[in-house]
């Protein structure tokens, strides 16, 4: 266990510290490893529970779509907290403001797109009905 | 062996583009001869085409854009043409000649005019007004730009080898699968756009980083020029919207290739999901192009008038506004296309409220102007140019937005001339006024004046005289894209119409004389002083042109108008900076990493495009090389020694001292 | 008992010194941030540019997922076993990644060079099994020009193994440079990199593996 670890070698995308400034929290090797495993087992448990979600009863049936949107969600969140180590500190602000505009835009387009399509589907004859009137 | 490539590909039977064909070959075969044999190669090979500066990138991009300026608007004219003889007659354009012609020029005009003009623009102003030496990530910087130009290079081989796309400038399936488009041209195309998309996207990346990481100490966000702040917002909506494109002509592309169904009229496909997609994209494309027109106004008129921009805080904030606005719109470019009244109502609602922030805007510019000393040179010729005729493209814009209206103008000629309306009068506009307010920091000499207020009337007057037809027949139900017609009631207006983009031929032959004269009389109207408009952000620190490392030392920022205050103070008989102390400054190495990259492009996408798989393979393998050996690159950096950069800071600041005293502003 | 210390915000001169030591928390006061801060930032960007391309893809398969032109759909062809393993090697590969970091940190090579043959391997085993299920498809008649449902399944789930097969040539690039230069800084922040995307690409498994795999495998009556 050295002394000298480079907390900054890990895979997190970078805060806006000036760089003679000490580290705001110096941790220890096992404190990364920890973090790291412990977020392996969050992921891991969220994993299994989604899969179980999937046959078990246990879960209003309708809502089982919903509860697996939820668990992916959960299990993104883990990731970008233990593997990315992104933070809610001042610091990491920018890393957040483009995490959500990007999260905002994937809304925008994926429910949008199901928004319009599904009005679109609903108004307009299936393309191979329509062809057969052209023809 | 050559895929579909035969010696058919090359039109032998079809006199236009065979001529025109010819011309460019000739063109780019005497062109690097003459430059070879001048002994120029050396040359350009270090200083230009492996350099990774932002400065010599921008203007790379700015010659790109004005040469394909040039293939677009002859593409203009030979539409307008057709129409103005077509009336009860064939004209002399076929159909699936004229089909390729106005595809051709959308694409063209759109991708690899109005894009590399803004994104030059930003390459070279940015880091310069930033207080910064160069971007992020400078060989990035260079991949973007030769990725652009692989684009560009792709679509204009369309005309000699093979055929380009029929589809108009957004290939809608079903006509763009492959059973109704069974040639090439789509797939020219696609690969076109495919390769520059990545380099844009680069370039997007490139901005936002440097934007937001890379700035003068002291320079906060509020202290940002105002042109930086809408390069923000292009950049990220390049970063947010160009990923969709690559996805929909991706999925389109696998139609074509690999016998996939996203578009196709059989087995489950959906042709409506590509139009949706595609304006997912569509939309912020055309803010990504308006909004560095907007900030390059912001500094044209602030400077021209000798007066701070009106209410900064409201510009920031309705630029942002624009930002995030423009992925709410889409669905207003299908209105038609059947999605009922809760889905048309709430984007239609969307549209007219975006409206709004740019109304703030140009009530901002106008009171900048009011109480102000205003200089009327051709840079802000163009920008009260722009002021009158976006706000007119704008309105049009607000009327197509009511679904009921685009129901009765959806792709008619009214259309067709909204766009040209905040195209022109917005982007091009603000092309024109960028590269007057910038051409002497980047070259050391001004243009021509009288030239250049002569090409803006041309431009101005030749706009209104060309489209003020086009909205009047398209009120009278005139289609887009027609090949011929027999309404008498349209013909009329076709030749007011050809009469103004023969105006606007004027306008162009003026600049190319303006440059012309400018470069041959440019020890005349040298620019000593750095600072020839009197100009208030840190670009006009510098010399014309500034050194490699743009600052010697970076300047310590303590308000919006930097520059100024340092006027300010200098006048008001405060000691002036004191010298700094010199240190080595590093900047990032010359490579031929872009080029190179560029180059494989070209072999892989002709080689995609005619499928012969083993060049795509030989290129695949070259493109990942030339990676590989960038990687493998020890040294990243030179170091140019202190002494050396006093040296030239001296002497800069000498030229410029004396300059000053003896320069009226212009 | 003494008082807790006043904390004074500090005083607003402009000289070099005191700027240098105020606080950037992204407002960029202190000028040009450090290269690693720059190079993270810009990959991150990157990053979610490629996560909005997925979410084009997404776009598409939800629109298309039920258009199986009377084809097999996701809820005849989907083996969650299959899918399970492919989960559980991703998520380890993420999890070695991690600790290649660590070593890094520590500027231990051969627990980096470890570190990094377990994330590729665990890489490889996901995309054969991906290839053995994608084959396993074609074979019964379920190729991507079947219908416009596979069409979009394969582009999505295919992208992805593009991305991590490019992600497994870049990792193969890394352990060579690693081996050939050392812990230089610039090959240090191309590994800061590779691992952002490593751990995205777990991020957007993350998303396929539930709302494709498994949200398809739930019976049609249950479906949005």
């Amino acid at each position: 266990m050295s002394e000298h670890h480079d907390f900054e070698a890990g895979s997190y995308v970078g805060v806006d510290r000036v760089p003679s400034q000490p580290q705001r929290e110096e941790r220890t090797l096992k404190q990364e490893v920890l973090g790291y495993l412990v977020g392996l087992a969050l992921a891991a448990a969220l994993t299994i529970v989604s899969f179980w979600a999937v046959e078990t009863h246990e879960i209003y049936r309708p809502g089982a779509a919903v509860a697996l949107l939820v668990l992916a969600v959960a299990q993104m969140g883990i990731h970008l907290i233990f593997f990315l180590h992104i933070t809610t500190a001042p610091d990491n602000a920018n890393n957040i403001l483009a995490l959500a505009f990007g999260v905002l835009i994937v809304c925008l387009v994926v429910f949008g797109s199901l928004w319009v399509m599904s009005h679109l589907n609903h108004a307009m004859l299936p393309m191979d009905q329509l062809m057969q009137r052209q023809s | 062996m050559w895929g579909k490539l035969t010696w058919q590909a090359i039109p032998f039977d079809q006199p236009i583009p065979l001529a025109a064909g010819a011309f460019v070959v000739l063109g780019l075969t005497a062109l690097p001869i003459w430059v070879a044999a001048k002994g120029y190669i050396p040359y350009l090979w270090r200083e230009w085409i492996t350099s990774v500066d932002h400065k010599r990138i921008g203007i790379m991009y700015c010659l790109l854009a004005a040469v394909m300026l040039l293939r677009g608007f002859i593409d203009a004219l030979m539409m307008r043409s057709q129409q103005a003889l077509a009336f009860h007659a064939p004209g002399y354009l076929p159909p699936e000649h004229y089909d390729q012609i106005f595809s051709a020029h959308g694409t063209i005009m759109i991708f690899f005019v109005a894009m590399p003009f803004v994104i030059g623009l930003m390459n070279f102003a940015v880091p310069l007004q930033l207080g910064v030496r160069d971007v992020a990530f400078p060989t990035l910087n260079s991949v973007s730009l030769w990725l652009n130009a692989a684009g560009a290079l792709l679509v204009n081989a369309s005309l000699v080898v093979g055929e380009f796309a029929r589809t108009g400038w957004l290939p809608y399936p079903p006509l763009s699968e492959l059973a109704y488009s069974p040639g090439v041209g789509v797939d020219y195309y696609l690969w076109a756009l495919q390769i520059s998309g990545v380099g844009t996207l680069m370039t997007g990346i490139n901005f936002v980083t440097t934007i937001l990481k890379i700035r003068a100490p002291g320079m906060s966000y509020m202290r940002m020029p105002i042109f930086c702040w809408t390069s923000l917002a292009s950049n990220l909506l390049i970063v947010a919207a160009f990923p969709i494109l690559t996805a929909t002509l991706a999925m389109l592309l696998l139609d074509r290739y690999a016998g996939f169904h996203f578009f196709t009229n059989e087995s489950g496909g959906n042709p409506m999901m590509f139009m949706n997609l595609i304006w997912v994209w569509g939309h912020p494309e055309v803010y990504i192009l308006i909004l560095p027109a907007f900030g390059v106004f912001s500094e044209v008129v602030s400077t021209f008038s000798g007066k701070p921009l009106f209410d900064r805080r409201s510009m920031i904030v309705a630029t942002m506004a624009i930002c995030i606005l423009s992925f709410s719109v889409w669905l207003h470019h299908f209105f038609t296309m059947g999605g009922g009244g809760d889905v048309n109502g709430f984007f239609g609602i969307a549209s007219m409220i975006i409206a709004v922030p740019t109304g703030v805007k140009v009530f901002n510019w106008l009171f900048t102007m009011y109480g102000g000393r205003i200089r009327f040179n051709s840079a802000m010729l163009w920008s009260v140019g722009f002021m009158v005729t976006f706000v007119v493209g704008g309105m049009t814009g607000v009327l197509l937005a009511s679904p009921a209206a685009d129901f009765v103008l959806h792709n008619s000629l009214f259309l067709v001339a909204h766009f040209h309306n905040v195209i022109i009068g917005g982007v091009l506009f603000g092309a024109f006024a960028g590269l007057t307010f910038w051409f002497p920091k980047a070259f050391g000499f001004a243009l021509d004046e009288r030239l250049g207020k002569a090409a803006f009337w041309c431009w101005f007057v030749g706009f209104y005289v060309a489209f003020v037809p086009l909205y009047v027949v398209g009120l009278e139900g005139m289609t887009r894209r027609m090949q011929h017609y027999d309404r008498p009631e349209w013909y009329p207006w076709m030749l007011v119409a050809e009469a103004g983009v023969l105006i606007i031929l004027c306008g162009i032959a003026l600049q190319i004389a303006q440059l012309w004269v400018s470069i041959r009389s440019r020890a005349r109207r040298r620019d000593a002083s750095g600072d020839p408009w009197d100009g208030r952000s840190l670009e006009w620190s510098t010399a014309s042109p500034p050194p490699a490392f743009n600052f010697a030392v970076l300047p310590e920022v303590i308000s919006e108008e930097p520059y100024w205050e340092i006027k300010q103070a200098g006048s008001a008989g405060r000691p002036a900076t004191p010298e700094a102390p010199y240190s080595s400054i590093e900047m990032p190495r010359n490579s031929a990493t872009g080029f190179v990259t560029a180059f494989f492009a070209v072999v892989t996408g002709f080689a995609l495009i005619w499928q012969i798989w083993w060049l795509v393979l030989l290129g695949l393998v070259g493109a990942y090389a030339t990676f590989v050996v960038f990687a493998w690159r020890d040294i990243h950096e030179i170091e140019i020694p202190a002494e050396e950069v006093a040296r030239i800071d001296r002497a800069v600041r000498d030229t410029t001292a004396r300059a000053m005293h003896e320069e009226p502003a212009r | 008992m003494s008082t807790p210390a006043l904390r004074l915000a500090p005083h607003p001169s402009f000289a070099r010194s005191d700027l240098a030591q105020r606080e950037a928390s992204g407002h960029g006061i202190g000028g040009p941030a450090p290269k690693r801060i720059i190079v993270g930032y810009g990959f991150w960007i990157f990053l979610l540019s490629d996560v909005i391309m997925f979410s084009g893809f997404f776009a598409a398969y939800a629109v298309l997922f039920k258009n199986t032109a009377g084809g097999p759909s996701a809820h005849d062809l989907f083996d969650l076993r299959n899918t399970a393993v492919e989960t559980a090697c991703l998520l380890a590969s993420s999890f070695a990644c991690g600790m290649a970091s660590l070593a890094v940190g520590e500027r231990n090579l051969k627990w980096t060079q470890l570190a990094l043959l377990v994330t590729g391997l665990l890489g490889l085993a996901f995309i054969v099994l991906e290839i053995r299920e994608f084959a396993g498809f074609i074979a019964r008649g379920a190729g991507p020009s079947r219908s416009a449902f596979l069409s979009s399944f394969f582009t999505l789930v295919g992208c992805h193994g593009v991305h991590v097969s490019a992600g497994l040539l870049w990792l193969g690039t890394m352990i060579a440079q690693f081996y050939a230069k050392g812990f230089r800084q610039d090959i240090r922040h191309r590994f800061l990199c590779f691992s952002l995307f490593w751990h995205a690409l777990d991020i957007i498994w993350v998303a396929i593996f539930s709302l494709v795999y498994l949200v398809g495998t739930l019976p049609p009556e249950l479906l949005p």
